[in-house]
């Protein structure tokens, strides 16, 4: 409604009842039919959407009340207004019992009549917001719940109980396993859904950097600090404050940081003045934070006032029943976005994709259906479109191969899936440096892709 | 509504001549289109509701419709009895929208209405905010969202008196008026 004149309908036995008000609200902007008899009312509802109506109680035939339930029964969402001459408590009472918006006794004061129509035009914009941000909400949790796995219906009962409340929420699960969408939606169903949500990777930021982005900082307080910013903590001032890769956060930063929790204030690097901030967090991280904590890496007490409750997102490995219609999701959605007459995936497929381990989880189920779409421009998708191989196959070590080298190779080429065969990032994780990652990937035959 | 149309006022009942003479004044300088006083003039009495003690503002554009019009004038009659429409308790005007024919009245538009002092400059500057709103109507315009134009809803005095007597550009341009802007 709010891009379009509101829709009205007078409903009165009486002719210059009908037209005064229509005039009245023609003049005010308003989108108005009439109707002399409840019949002729319903009759117009039958053919056309209308927001508010504003009946008279007292009709020959079907009265307001009568023709209040029918309408009831045809659009429950019409704003209902019953007017009346003759006034009286009991027909009031019962009238709004009966659900309508209010009750006014002509004559009408202008200024009421306006003030009445212009709330009940209020509460349908608000519901009609309300509709769209419900629509919103489902519009960030298909890539997660697709799957409707027993495991990730779990996921989602702790979301739905958690997100109304301000408890901190630490959410966990390998690489794209969908944390920061979970993140969204604790937001998109909390009570701060209308405030920001605010999302700070902390492991793709160095020491000072994270400090200045995460606390804001004054003019002049290091170089280049040439004009004064606020942190992302007060930009998450009434919404959500996401902290993804929270397990990274330097020690000097996990100071600061379990100080604005606990204090719920922050101070601009370079400042003196305390800000307050009021902000939900909802942490993420795919280390072990017990195994940080017993190393003394990451701070106990900051640990304890992130953990307050946890969610595990499991592996796509490990539901694979979720495979498949996540697969489709992403199928529609990448084909309408790529205008691929795509009918599905082939038998064989489906085969590779519910073997295939998947150890990028849904990130990387989701690129190889847009790699697909790419080379596949219309009927089926098959397995060779697919940017991922079997599992098993002759060059690879059999799975029920345990020699120390089998495990090494598989374990090697997890983690550079893993790191998107970012040879770095896998040396680091894999604790070797690079070269030795080169050699070991010459020896087990593994290529970058 | 196409650019030849003209204003003539006309006396409801003991209206002051001075109100009209200055409504006149006032409207051709701000519209460029010409305003003129009718000789003819209406007694309201016709309309009077003995039962609510005030006037139908229905019959009594229903009287100015009454007397032969040229085509493209806009008549505006102006009152100073309590004007009402049956499902409500008063109006300040009414007017047919892109009819011919408005009336409005000065009677809840002075200050002492409402217990305040006399002000005639005030209830000068009200009327010609309103007649400049029901000949809008006239013109085929609806109310505008625009907090300071003529064509603003109005239930209060006080509203009447946020608004300036002027159109909005947009509303301007609808009804070939100069803008204020223009006026400046």
């Amino acid at each position: 409604m709010s891009s379009r004149a509101p829709s009205l309908m007078i409903v009165d036995d009486e002719l210059h009842v009908r037209e005064s008000l229509a005039s009245w609200f023609t003049e005010d902007g308003y989108e108005v039919v009439t109707a002399s008899s409840g019949k002729e009312a319903l009759a117009i509802l039958g053919r056309r959407h209308i927001d508010v109506v504003i009946t008279d109680i007292k009709m020959p035939g079907m009265d307001g009340l009568e023709l209040q339930r029918h309408i009831r029964n045809v659009d429950p969402d019409v704003v209902i207004i019953l007017v009346t001459a003759y006034a009286s408590v009991s027909t009031a009472v019962q009238a709004l019992k009966e659900g309508a918006y209010d009750y006014l006794v002509k004559p009408f004061d202008p200024e009421e009549l306006s003030h009445v129509v212009e709330k009940a035009c209020e509460k349908i914009r608000l519901k009609e917001e309300n509709v769209a941000l419900k629509q919103r909400i489902a519009g960030i949790s298909p890539e997660i719940v697709e799957g409707q796995s027993r495991e990730m219906r779990r996921v989602l009962e702790l979301v739905d109980s958690v997100a109304p409340t301000d408890t901190t929420v630490m959410v966990r699960g390998e690489s794209g396993t969908g944390k920061e969408l979970i993140a969204r939606l604790i937001h998109a169903k909390s009570p701060r859904a209308f405030g920001p949500l605010v999302a700070v990777n902390c492991g793709a930021l160095s020491e000072g950097v994270l400090e200045s982005e995460l606390f804001g900082h004054e003019k002049g307080s290091f170089t280049g600090a040439t004009s004064r910013r606020k942190g992302k903590l007060e930009l998450a001032d009434g919404g959500t404050l996401f902290l993804d890769e929270i397990g990274e956060i330097p020690p000097k930063v996990q100071v600061e940081l379990l100080r604005a929790l606990e204090d719920h204030t922050i101070t601009r690097v370079g400042g003196v003045q305390e800000i307050p901030v009021d902000f939900r967090v909802v942490c993420a991280t795919n280390r072990d934070l017990e195994e940080a904590v017993r190393e003394g890496t990451f701070r106990q007490d900051l640990y304890y006032r992130i953990n307050v409750f946890q969610i595990d997102i499991p592996p796509l490995r490990e539901r694979r029943e979720d495979i498949m219609p996540i697969a489709e999701h992403f199928l529609k959605k990448f084909a309408a976005a790529m205008g691929r007459r795509v009918t599905g995936f082939s038998p064989e497929a489906r085969e590779l994709l519910m073997q295939y381990d998947w150890p990028g989880n849904v990130r990387e189920l989701a690129n190889a259906v847009e790699r697909a779409l790419v080379v596949c421009h219309e009927g089926e998708i098959k397995p060779e479109f697919l940017p991922i191989r079997p599992q098993g196959s002759a060059s690879e070590p059999e799975p029920d191969d345990l020699s120390l080298q089998a495990v090494e190779r598989r374990h090697i080429l997890k983690v550079l899936e893993l790191e998107d065969f970012n040879i770095t990032h896998a040396a680091k994780r894999l604790g070797i440096d690079r070269v030795t990652l080169y050699n070991k990937m010459r020896k087990y035959g593994i290529e970058r892709r | 509504m196409p650019g030849s149309w003209s204003v003539e006022l006309v006396r409801v009942g003991a209206v002051l001549p001075s109100v009209l003479r200055d409504l006149r004044e006032d409207l051709s300088r701000r519209l460029a289109h010409a305003v003129w006083i009718s000789p003819r003039e209406i007694d309201p009495a016709v309309a009077f509701d003995g039962r609510r003690q005030q006037y139908l503002a229905t019959t009594l554009l229903q009287e100015l419709l009454d007397i032969p019009i040229q085509e493209g004038v806009r008549r505006i009659g102006i009152a100073q009895v309590d004007l009402f429409l049956p499902v409500f308790t008063h109006v300040f005007g009414a007017a047919q929208l892109g009819g011919p024919t408005g009336i409005m009245s000065l009677h809840r538009l002075r200050p002492e209405f409402e217990g305040d002092r006399p002000d005639p400059v005030r209830t000068q500057q009200r009327v010609l905010k309103e007649v400049m709103h029901e000949l809008g109507h006239t013109l085929g315009l609806v109310h505008c969202k625009v907090p300071w134009c003529a064509m603003g809803a109005s239930r209060l005095p006080e509203q009447v008196d946020l608004k300036d007597a002027a159109f909005c550009e947009p509303c301007s341009l609808k009804i070939g008026v100069p803008s204020v802007g223009d006026q400046i």
